[in-house]
């Protein structure tokens, strides 16, 4: 196990390297640049932005400026936004909470009904409610996440007035409360494809274990069939299902980068999107390596979860 | 994958993601899945219908701006569906931008598979190094949130029509990779494959006429849910300003700016949202029938 | 000008600076008798908040570095600069004295002699005194080459800075440069016993906690967030009458809107509200709604490189068959004013008579058959094989100049002239695309003066064509040998009716020659809440918020 580990880490790291150039490239042969924000303005001139081009080090060439920055990166320098000069780390630290909230509730949300709805439609196979479930969970995967969002804006905000239309907070009331009621709207919106996906795998998990034999058992044992499908098979069922977590974390960060975008929520999706339109190299960077880094604990953890969890699978490389 | 735009693709990969046995599903849900795809197919083919035949039908243009008549609502004038901000027919817009997307979504769909099959074919085939370097790049492309990647690239190239095929393609192939990787790799070590080469039969002559003919079940499903994902790939570069730009009009910048009239004229936004949720769903029911036809092994999920 | 519906509610007229009434300067005297009389008194101490909204987010603390028009909201509030200029465009002290002039012996006859006497008992807002140290050293720090200053444009001159006393400093120029009066109304002192012998410049505590000798000190930032000041008691001018400032970043205009209309928001500026929610705004009640001009004009820049843009009939054809009426009627609800040339026309050397911009299209398709463009088979005008074809760009996600960007081609093609939109995103727009002169044609909101000064040198210089020159902004690449002379003459003499002028002839020039069609004055609607007092639009500076220290609650 421990030799598994350390070639799956020792992979990982050759996949950031490899992340890290793809980004790198994408972002710095793409037209335009960090000062054209300031050419906007007007007041600059183009003397000035030349000269700022030199002293940010931006004239030098591709290969100098990655490795350069990778040289940083190794020993822990994440560098700072040509925006606010901030460090890196601090600017994505400061985004980051809002983006776990919303991620991790929605998680939490749809796992409970997702799991659920997918038990049920498992125990109750062919049902109409399985037939709708299923024919459900396909429809809210084809909803396009910002498009639900303007929906559930127009009839909760604009229409019923129920919940706030964006942001974490009211200016001046940040209590719990004035929170949760913030959260509700993106939660609902961020959460839809993950219950859909939850159902979706959360039947078919519950379907292999109400054939295995130890449920057969169970059953011929006269064991009441509530007792067997909570004791017995809904916990073996769920097991598989940490694994759908990890690897649904990246489908998880798209999505909260969209509902971010949609409820003005200050997370690091709009962060993301403000630092690719001002060309903030170093944040972007920043946060690419960051969720990728994400993204490879999410399956290293899945699987090594899963093995824990199954130790017939048995170690073998991914 | 917002959920957007991963997520069917992650329904066909989810074989790959945890193996288990698989059972074979009640005739009700056979039944249903089959009517759901007859049900998506027809949508389909009246969307393209329409899109095709739709605008040479309708007294208004596409681009026609009429800036006395905007903010017309729907069913309340000539303009069935309403008018957007300059006074456009929004039926006329609508049927000209499914044109535009649909085209986006065969398209990147068409070009994401040849990627995805050249890469997954020559993976599988040579293994070794080149194999491995293949699915590696394959794993590090997977390890950006599939919008980011739209995002990143996007800055990459002009807001075009091709350059947002393009974008689309080339961000959404590596899931086809991998499952034809796999396949030519369980295909390889079948008689059928060994004996072709014992006969010396070229590699492209083995990888193309052999091994892919047999892995052509799961790759035709691959391809009708990457149309759907397409589609929405597409609205949503539109939606966070950086797809096909006015005055074209694609599902995906029609919705553009309709949150600021969301109070005002919530029409702009509900109809084109409408129109990629039902297109969308509708290559998810296909998708998923043909699945079930073509592949019984991989259905009941 | 604020809504014009609501008389009593006109910003200009309400209040101005009282500081220079204080100080009796020429200015003040003209000002409308009694006119602060009919308001409730400001507080004795400072009370209460005020919640300003923004959909910037601010960047930079440093004031004399690239940064945003939010970071320039704060930084007024935060620091000071020697003098300003008040919304009609005069110059009044603030850290000085007096405003140094010919007249009061400040600048020499010559306009290369600079004195300037400081303000007594001024203290930063760690409590150590302001001197003419710091003046100096902010100067020098700007032309520090490690230091990323943001411009050095004026500062350049600057031959050798003397102090001759705590309070009492001289400069000498190496060339008489007027508009550098202008350029130092922003130029914010930054204290030297915090920066000096730091070893990068560029990043010092100072970033994270500055201090200035504004109205208001630095109290917390969030980032994403929000950032606040609290009073300065010690203010050495009018004010600070409230208690917090605090600068709000709502990243969407919709929610801001929504936010102010709720009274999350106490003002909104910048972009402020946006054009299609203005006939609601105005039913709210307890808020006020200010359509404010600003500096800038939204023009369309041509390109006179493009072979087709570079025939003058064809620029005039252009103008005379552009519909602003319909942009500006339906597209911006009847807000913006018309505007004819690239000054506002509350700067000191508009000149009010140009011709007034005229649509006929008629008209225009005539010219364009006289000077040889006849239609093709397409219906496009067509001259020696060229077609009357021409893109147009602005930046993605403009929504009300990409709508105008369609109303303008269709209305072009109806005679013959072809317009394609070819949008590009902020970041690729604002690069080469524009310092190269890549485009066809823009669609933009330009403010032409540089700290409103009327000097257009790197505008429409010949010399400051970015493309050839690597230098300036004269994107248009327009090339005018009297323009040219009158440019250099403007920037050296001193007198303001000369230099006055010398403006008029050049907007006359660029009215006749037309490398840009401006379509109206920049505008934008803000809104305050009702009971907040002393807001006033002032379009020399770049927010409003230049004057929070005079703000309070009535």
């Amino acid at each position: 196990m421990g030799g598994y580990v350390a070639r799956r880490v020792l992979q990982a790291a050759g996949l950031l390297l490899i992340v890290s150039m793809i980004g790198f490239a994408i972002l710095h042969l793409a037209p335009g640049g960090p000062l054209s924000q300031f050419a906007a303005g007007g007041d600059m001139t183009q003397e000035d932005l030349d000269r700022l081009a030199r002293q940010l080090g931006l004239d030098r060439p591709l290969p100098v400026q990655y490795l350069d920055w990778l040289w940083r990166m190794l020993r822990g320098d994440w560098g700072a936004s040509f925006r606010d000069q901030q460090p890196v780390l601090a600017v994505i630290g400061s985004h980051v909470g809002a983006t776990l909230e919303l991620m991790l509730s929605s998680t939490l949300l749809a796992m409970i009904i997702g799991a659920w709805v997918g038990i049920l439609g498992a125990v109750r196979r062919h049902s109409l409610f399985d037939a709708l479930a299923t024919v459900g969970a396909m429809v809210a995967l084809s909803i396009p996440t910002f498009w639900f969002g303007l929906v559930v804006i127009y009839v909760f905000s604009v229409g019923l007035g129920w919940l706030p239309a964006g942001n974490r907070t009211t200016i001046g009331n940040e209590s719990f409360l004035d929170q949760l009621h913030h959260l509700i709207g993106p939660c609902i919106v961020l959460a839809l494809v993950s219950t859909a996906v939850w159902s979706r795998y959360m039947r078919s998990s519950m379907l292999d274990v109400i054939h295995q034999d130890y449920i057969r058992t169970a059953r011929s044992k006269g064991i009441p069939e509530r007792r067997i499908l909570i004791h017995h098979a809904v916990r073996n069922a769920l097991l598989p299902m940490i694994t759908i977590t990890g690897l649904h974390l990246p489908t998880l960060l798209s999505g909260a980068l969209v509902t971010e975008t949609v409820f003005t929520w200050p997370g690091m999706g709009r962060l993301f999107l403000d630092s690719i339109s001002y060309r903030d190299y170093p944040v972007v960077m920043g946060i690419l390596m960051f969720t990728a880094v994400l993204v490879l604990l999410g399956s290293l953890l899945a699987d090594l979860l899963y093995h824990v969890a199954d130790p017939r699978l048995g170690a073998h490389g991914a | 994958m917002s959920g957007a735009s991963e997520a069917p693709i992650g329904l066909a990969a989810a074989p790959a993601a945890a193996p288990r046995p698989r059972r074979r599903d009640g005739a009700l849900r056979r039944f249903l899945r089959h009517r759901l795809a007859a049900f998506g197919a027809g949508v389909i083919t009246l969307m393209v219908l329409a899109c095709a035949i739709g605008p040479y039908l309708l007294p208004f243009t596409d681009t026609e701006i009429d800036i006395m008549q905007r903010f017309a609502p729907p069913f309340s004038g000539p303009h069935l569906l309403g008018t957007d901000p300059l006074g456009r027919d929004i039926l006329a817009r609508l049927l000209m931008a499914g044109r535009i997307s649909l085209s986006v979504g065969f398209s990147a769909m068409a070009i994401s598979m040849v990627i995805g099959i050249t890469v997954g074919l020559v993976a599988g085939y040579y293994r070794g190094w080149v194999g491995m370097v293949l699915m590696r790049f394959v794993d590090a492309m997977l390890c950006f949130p599939s919008i980011f990647l739209l995002l990143a690239i996007s800055a990459l190239i002009g807001p075009a029509v091709g350059s947002i095929i393009m974008l689309i393609a080339v961000t959404s192939w590596m899931e086809v990779a991998r499952i034809v990787e796999a396949q030519i790799r369980a295909l390889k070590a079948r008689d059928f494959a060994v004996a072709a080469e014992a006969l010396g039969a070229s590699d492209a002559r083995v990888m193309l006429r052999e091994l892919l003919p047999n892995a052509i079940a799961p790759i035709v499903v691959a391809a009708t849910l990457n149309v759907a994902h397409a589609i929405l790939a597409e609205s949503y570069v539109s939606f966070l300003g950086y797809g096909i730009q006015p005055p074209t009009p694609s599902w995906g910048n029609m919705l553009d700016n309709a949150q600021s009239y969301l109070t005002s004229a919530p029409w702009l936004a509900i109809i084109p949202g409408a129109a990629i949720t039902l297109a969308v769903t509708s290559f998810n029911f296909i998708g998923d029938g043909l699945r079930d036809a073509l592949d019984p092994r991989m259905g009941g999920r | 000008m604020s809504d014009p519906s609501h008389p009593a509610r006109h910003p200009s007229t309400t209040t101005i600076p009282r500081r220079g009434l204080l100080l009796g300067s020429a200015a003040a005297a003209l000002a409308p008798a009694g006119a602060a009389l009919a308001q409730p008194r400001p507080p004795a101490a400072p009370r209460g908040q005020c919640v300003l909204g923004f959909s910037q987010e601010f960047t930079v603390a440093h004031p004399l570095m690239p940064a945003n028009e939010v970071d320039q909201a704060v930084w007024w509030n935060l620091f000071s600069p020697l003098w300003g200029l008040d919304p009609a465009g005069r110059f009044y002290p603030i850290l000085a004295k007096a405003v140094p002039s010919l007249e009061n012996g400040g600048i020499s006859a010559d306009g290369l002699d600079w004195r300037i006497e400081l303000r007594e008992g001024v203290r930063w807002h760690d409590g150590q005194p302001f001197t003419a140290e710091d003046v100096k050293f902010s100067l020098a720090l700007i032309m520090n080459p490690n230091f990323r200053a943001r411009g050095k444009d004026g500062y350049d001159r600057i031959e050798s800075v003397t102090v001759e006393g705590p309070q009492v400093l001289r400069w000498r120029l190496r060339q008489p440069y007027a508009p550098l009066m202008s350029i130092l109304s922003q130029f914010f002192i930054v204290p030297a016993h915090r920066l000096a012998g730091a070893e990068d410049p560029n990043n010092t505590p100072f970033h994270a906690a500055p201090i200035g000798t504004g109205p208001f000190k630095w109290a917390e930032r969030r980032t994403g967030s929000h950032v606040m000041l609290t009073a300065n008691r010690d203010y050495f001018g009018e004010g600070p009458y409230l208690e917090r400032l605090v600068f709000r970043y709502v990243p969407d205009v919709n929610v801001m809107y929504t936010q102010f209309r709720t009274g999350e928001l106490d003002y909104i500026g910048l972009l402020g509200i946006p054009a299609n929610h203005y006939a609601e705004a105005r039913t709210l009640r307890d808020r006020v709604i200010h359509v404010i001009p600003r500096g800038s004009v939204e023009n369309l820049t041509l390109n006179l490189g493009h072979p087709v843009l570079r025939e003058k009939v064809v620029r005039q054809a252009l103008y005379l068959s552009l519909d602003t009426r319909a942009i500006t009627g339906a597209l911006y609800y009847g807000l913006p004013k018309e505007a004819v040339t690239f000054l506002p026309p509350e700067n000191w050397a508009y000149n009010d008579a140009l011709p007034r911009h005229e649509y006929d299209p008629a008209r225009a398709a005539r010219m364009l058959d006289e000077a040889g463009w006849k239609p093709g088979r397409d219906g496009i005008r067509v001259k020696d094989g060229l077609r009357l074809e021409f893109t147009n760009s602005t930046t993605t996600g403009t929504e009300l100049r990409t709508q105008a960007q369609q109303l303008l081609a269709q209305s072009w093609a109806k005679i013959g002239i072809a317009m394609k939109i070819h949008n590009l995103p902020a970041a690729v727009l604002w690069g080469k695309f524009w310092a190269e002169s890549q485009f066809d044609s823009l669609m933009t909101n330009t403010t032409y003066t540089i700290a409103s000064d009327p000097n257009v040198l790197h505008r429409f210089g010949s010399h400051a064509i970015p493309k050839r020159a690597g230098y300036g902004s004269n994107v248009s690449q327009f090339e005018n040998a009297r323009v040219d002379e009158l440019l250099a003459r403007g920037v050296v003499l001193n007198g303001i009716e000369e230099r006055r002028a010398i403006y008029r002839e050049v907007q006359a020039i660029i009215r006749e020659e037309l490398p840009m069609l401006p379509i109206f004055q920049g505008m934008q609607i803000e809104g305050t809440k009702a009971g907040l007092m002393g807001f006033e639009n002032n379009l020399h500076v770049l927010a409003n918020s230049w004057n929070a220290a005079r703000w309070y609650w009535a």
